[in-house]
């Protein structure tokens, strides 16, 4: 892995700058039915594509924040903070 | 030996890199060689008459020089102990010490070579089929094959990481290959005013073109002007090795790694001429056309006296004009076509110039014992050799099998292969974004053409970067002239005798692929691992070509659909110890470390910090603590500080417990969870004010709880901040009976039971300086954890040394830690629990509060409990006087049933003790238990409580 991410604040850098935090899912309520805790626990989508994900800047500014990218490709689509894009 | 290079020189060239009015010399296995400095040291050997520079991998037959450009396995040395340096592209250097491999006792007497006779027993992958019956066959014969066959051997003391670098760098345009077409992409892309670098794998710009007869005059010059370009920078010697996601190009260059990161990468990188297939094709003296004319042309070395050009195509012809004119004698061209009207004007001035030109003609077999002396040509009837041959005595045959495109960097980007039939080679097709080529890796085959697409492809690259609105626009290059070369003609024909050689890394004949396709590897790739073709140190650039042709002919398959196989990094063999680089390993000492090497501790490495393992006895410093009085040096525990008005909702969300009912001054152990339950990490966590708290992580957790927490704040506009102070306080901690003593003498604070109790915090100074002082005891002892700045780091550990004087204070490391805590029963995140542990099985449950209505990790747990334990974390004493390893099996009659995650001797009971994983129904107290020592089982005791003070009593003096 090689490709390039903007993190929102710093810019453009190489992904090795980065943690990847997963695909962004939204938790359940406390009193969801076990169902739904297990899917979000355990199950992955495992998308080819496009994927809205958490990625955090470990080596520049230590914020987390929001990327669309092609899980094929590489190709980042698009990056913003949590808060601008509604999580 | 000559004793001077001049013997096998011509006279002055003009394109030749030598400087011949000065000398150096090296040793060659043993003896004394002259070079003139520009000279490598196979072209400095070949002027002194060397012919044979290696032996071959398998049969260990004499190899002589083939490519001369540092691509196949022919002239691979061991220099100055640094083994498989290619002799021909390394510099000839006073003083080097240059030995041969892979022979003994020399390279014109190999006792080995004995094995090229029984090549009969040793067909493709014999070792498959001969060596695992009986199954020791294997095991015996594994290292003396590794032995006979391979190259040089790695000296243990050879490599030191303090050589090699790596650097980063960024380019708008990254052109690879300094031949026409990437110096006019080059110059193109500049003269667009963005940012050049051209990587280059010679020393000299020009690629094959350097000093070619025709073109070598305007190569040079357009060679002068990128140099002369201030927008250009020019890497030499530097080998575009991997292109990788995101424009990354992998750049070796000596000792360095350069990690090269462009906008738009140009690849020009040309294309290899291609050996042709046939009996005895590599004996010493038989080698590439471009090889000689590189011998000639560069170095002004003489490839032979009297030669036969065998070629494919148009190439040969010109070859033969070059030897030609360089002084060489040329007997005849063997052309595999029959008569083109490309070559018919070339044919006929050759004749004029009397050698015989036959067409039709493929090599059929080299003829020489160690040398070449003669090669026998076969008319071709419908398709096949004919028994119609003519012998030619000779001492140079220069092999013109056409130009295979040296496309590895565009496949590995991810372009497409497609089959041009005009070429007979496989080119790339479509590129991907960012990716541009130009020249004969495209399959450009003449110089015009390779100049207009590298012209096109710099102005793209320049234009995208720059917003094409801003440049002219171009008309866009034919992808070949109209003076395109006819198909090439056959590379081998048959495949029946057993020294036709496809791969010269690996010795592995034509006969042999077909045999392998025979057996069933019909696809290209497995065919490739069966028969290791490719997989050699020329990495396909001699045999891929040879190689595909023949197995698409095999298997009957049509070239495009046969394919390549798949190109990965490195392009060209890269060190090792290059790749390592220097050792990028943070390192972290704590602000006392002096305080710990004046005392003579020894160290012990745990995650990026050095901290004191013990400074003599650990059971001693553990006594002491016990008895007295310890400190202990815990400045790696990770510090976080935390505020906000939101934060105690935060602390409640990401711990098991509940933080937002700790009182101000209060102290509370923690754990956290994901959502499946399983823990992350334990640590303590501090009220100091009501939105102001200071939590303390496991020493290797820091940075994943620090984004844990961040994470769980992300977006949702808490009023809550997460801030890391690990190295902003030094961190103390002092234990034992006389712990308040100690401490009293350097502090007003309260100390008494009464006023500073168990699991209390305070702010207050300690030896003048201002420390949040925690009432908390992992090691089971009256102690308090000062948490100071940690400028103050050595002034506070000596001050409490001299105030513990007279209670006889002792320092003590990690280890004596550990076994006081062990006695405690205190557990150690990811030394006692792993992935899978949760906090109810691992004796945490009452850290776990179920009446919060959410936790992360409260689904999980709520799952966990209902689903009950299978196993349990328990502690254990040995019956028997003997000390279990850590991480030793927990036997039952049946087999292991558990394992042991920390085992230490009790200073307490004088007994081997620790904690064990034990299924549910063995972790009731006094359940006997085996456990795995030294290969024998030893009974223990199941011992739920604490070995020292189970009541806690000592914690709360």
């Amino acid at each position: 892995m090689s490709f390039l991410l903007a993190c929102p604040n710093c810019g453009e850098r190489g992904v090795n700058e980065f943690r990847f935090g997963g695909e962004v899912s939204s938790r359940p309520e406390p009193d969801a039915p076990r169902a739904e805790w297990t899917a979000y626990t355990y199950l992955k989508r495992n998308v080819a594509g496009d994927q809205r994900e958490w990625w955090y800047h470990s080596y520049g500014c230590r914020r987390w924040f929001f990327a669309v990218r092609d899980t094929v490709s590489n190709r980042v689509r698009s990056t913003a903070w949590p808060e601008e894009s509604g999580a | 030996m000559s004793a001077t290079p001049s013997h096998g020189r011509l006279d002055q060239r003009p394109s030749e890199l030598i400087d011949r009015s000065s000398l150096v010399h090296f040793t060659f296995g043993g003896r004394r060689v002259a070079a003139h400095p520009g000279d490598t040291i196979a072209s400095a050997l070949y002027a002194s008459g060397v012919r044979v520079y290696s032996r071959s991998f398998k049969y260990h037959r004499p190899r002589g020089l083939l490519c001369v450009a540092g691509h196949c396995p022919n002239c691979l040395m061991t220099v100055d102990g640094v083994p498989n340096v290619r002799a021909c592209t390394e510099p000839a250097r006073d003083g080097m010490v240059v030995g041969h491999q892979n022979a003994w006792p020399s390279l014109d007497h190999d006792a080995l070579s004995v094995l090229d006779r029984f090549d009969r027993l040793m067909p493709v992958g014999f070792y498959y089929k001969a060596l695992h019956k009986p199954r020791f066959t294997w095991r015996l014969a594994a290292p003396i094959i590794s032995r006979l066959g391979g190259l040089g051997s790695v000296s243990a003391d050879a490599g030191s990481e303090a050589r090699y670098h790596h650097e980063s760098r960024h380019a708008d345009v990254v052109v690879v290959g300094g031949g026409p077409a990437g110096m006019a992409a080059a110059l193109e892309a500049a003269s667009a005013g963005v940012g050049v670098v051209l990587v280059d794998d010679q020393a000299t710009l020009g690629g094959h073109l350097r000093g070619d007869p025709r073109h070598g005059a305007e190569i040079g010059a357009l060679a002068e002007e990128v140099r002369a370009n201030g927008g250009i920078d020019v890497l030499d010697d530097a080998t575009a090795f991997g292109l990788y996601e995101g424009n990354l190009l992998g750049v070796h260059s000596g000792d360095t790694v350069l990690k090269l990161r462009a906008r738009q990468v140009v690849v020009a990188t040309g294309a290899y001429q291609t050996p042709m297939t046939f009996d005895r094709n590599d004996l010493p003296g038989v080698m590439l056309g471009t090889g000689a004319q590189r011998l000639t042309r560069l170095y002004a070395v003489r490839p032979g006296s009297r030669a036969v050009v065998v070629t494919s195509g148009d190439g040969g012809y010109r070859d033969a004009e070059e030897l030609l004119e360089a002084g060489v004698e040329v007997a005849a061209v063997a052309d595999s076509r029959a008569m083109t009207a490309s070559a018919q004007s070339a044919a006929d001035a050759l004749l004029a110039r009397g050698v015989e030109v036959l067409s039709g003609h493929v090599p059929a077999r080299g003829e020489g014992r160690k040398r070449v002396d003669g090669i026998v040509v076969a008319r071709l009837a419908d398709g096949k050799p004919s028994t119609e041959e003519r012998r030619f005595d000779c001492d140079l045959v220069a092999m013109s099998g056409g130009l295979h495109p040296a496309a590895s960097l565009l496949y590995q980007a991810g372009a497409m292969s497609r089959y041009d039939d005009s070429l007979g080679e496989i080119v790339p097709g479509d590129l991907p974004d960012g990716v541009r080529a130009a020249g004969a890796v495209i399959g450009a085959s003449d110089p015009n053409t390779a100049l207009e697409q590298g012209r096109a492809a710099g102005h793209e690259a320049a234009s995208e970067i720059a917003g094409a609105a801003r440049l002219r626009s171009r008309e866009q290059p034919a992808r070949q002239s109209a003076s395109a070369t006819e198909r090439r003609g056959p590379l081998a024909v048959a495949g029946s005798r057993s020294k036709e050689f496809v791969c010269f890394c690996e010795d592995v004949t034509a006969k042999d692929v077909a045999q392998a396709v025979d057996e069933g590897f019909e696809d290209v790739q497995t065919l490739k691992r069966y028969t290791t073709v490719t997989m050699g140190p020329c990495q396909g650039k001699m045999c891929l070509s040879p190689f595909a042709a023949l197995a698409a002919a095999r298997t009957g398959q049509d070239p495009e659909r046969m394919g390549l196989t798949t190109s990965r990094p490195p392009v060209r063999p890269v060190t090792l110890g290059v790749l390592a680089g220097p050792s990028h390993m943070p390192v972290k000492h704590t602000p006392i470390h002096r305080k710990h090497v004046e005392l003579g501790a020894k160290m012990a490495d745990l995650g990026p910090w050095r901290r004191a393992h013990s400074y003599g006895l650990p059971q001693e410093e553990a006594r002491a603590v016990r008895e007295r009085v310890g400190i202990i040096d815990v400045s790696s525990l990770g510090k976080l500080d935390v505020r906000g008005a939101d934060a105690p909702a935060l602390l409640d969300r990401v711990y098991t417990h509940r933080f937002s009912d700790l009182r101000v001054g209060r102290v509370r152990y923690g754990v956290l969870c994901k959502d499946d339950g399983t823990i992350l990490d334990d640590g303590t966590v501090t009220r100091l004010a009501d939105d102001r708290y200071f939590v303390t992580t496991t020493t290797g957790n820091l940075e994943l709880i620090e984004q844990w927490f961040k994470w769980w704040t992300a977006g949702a506009g808490a009023c809550a901040y997460v801030t890391d102070v690990t190295s902003a306080y030094a961190s103390i901690n002092v234990a034992g009976p006389h712990a308040r003593d100690t401490l009293a003498k350097l502090t007003d604070v309260d100390l008494s039971s009464k006023k500073f109790r168990y699991m209390c915090a305070a702010l207050g100074d300690a030896a003048g300086v201002p420390t949040i002082l925690l009432r908390i005891g992992f090691v089971g002892e009256t102690g308090w954890e000062l948490h100071f700045p940690s400028e103050y780091g050595e002034h506070v550990w000596d001050a409490l040394m001299d105030a513990g004087d007279e209670f006889g204070v002792s320092p003590f490391g990690v280890e004596a830690q550990r076994i006081l805590r062990l006695e405690k029963g205190h557990v150690i995140v990811n030394q006692d629990t792993d992935a899978v542990s949760n906090p109810l099985d691992s004796g945490l449950e009452w850290a776990v509060r179920f009446d919060k209505d959410d936790f992360i990790g409260r689904a999980g747990l709520v799952a966990a409990r209902e689903r009950g334990p299978r196993d349990r974390l328990v502690g254990f004493v040995m019956d028997n006087d003997v000390v279990p390893q850590d991480g030793v099996p927990v036997m039952s009659d049946d087999g292991p049933v558990g394992r042991v995650t920390s085992a230490r001797l009790s200073p307490t009971l004088g007994k081997g003790f620790g904690l064990a994983w034990v299924p549910v129904e063995l972790a009731e107290d006094g359940s006997p238990i085996g456990v795995r020592v030294e290969g024998k089982v030893a009974r223990a005791t199941v011992r739920t409580d604490p070995v020292y003070d189970p009541e806690g009593g000592r914690l709360r003096e």
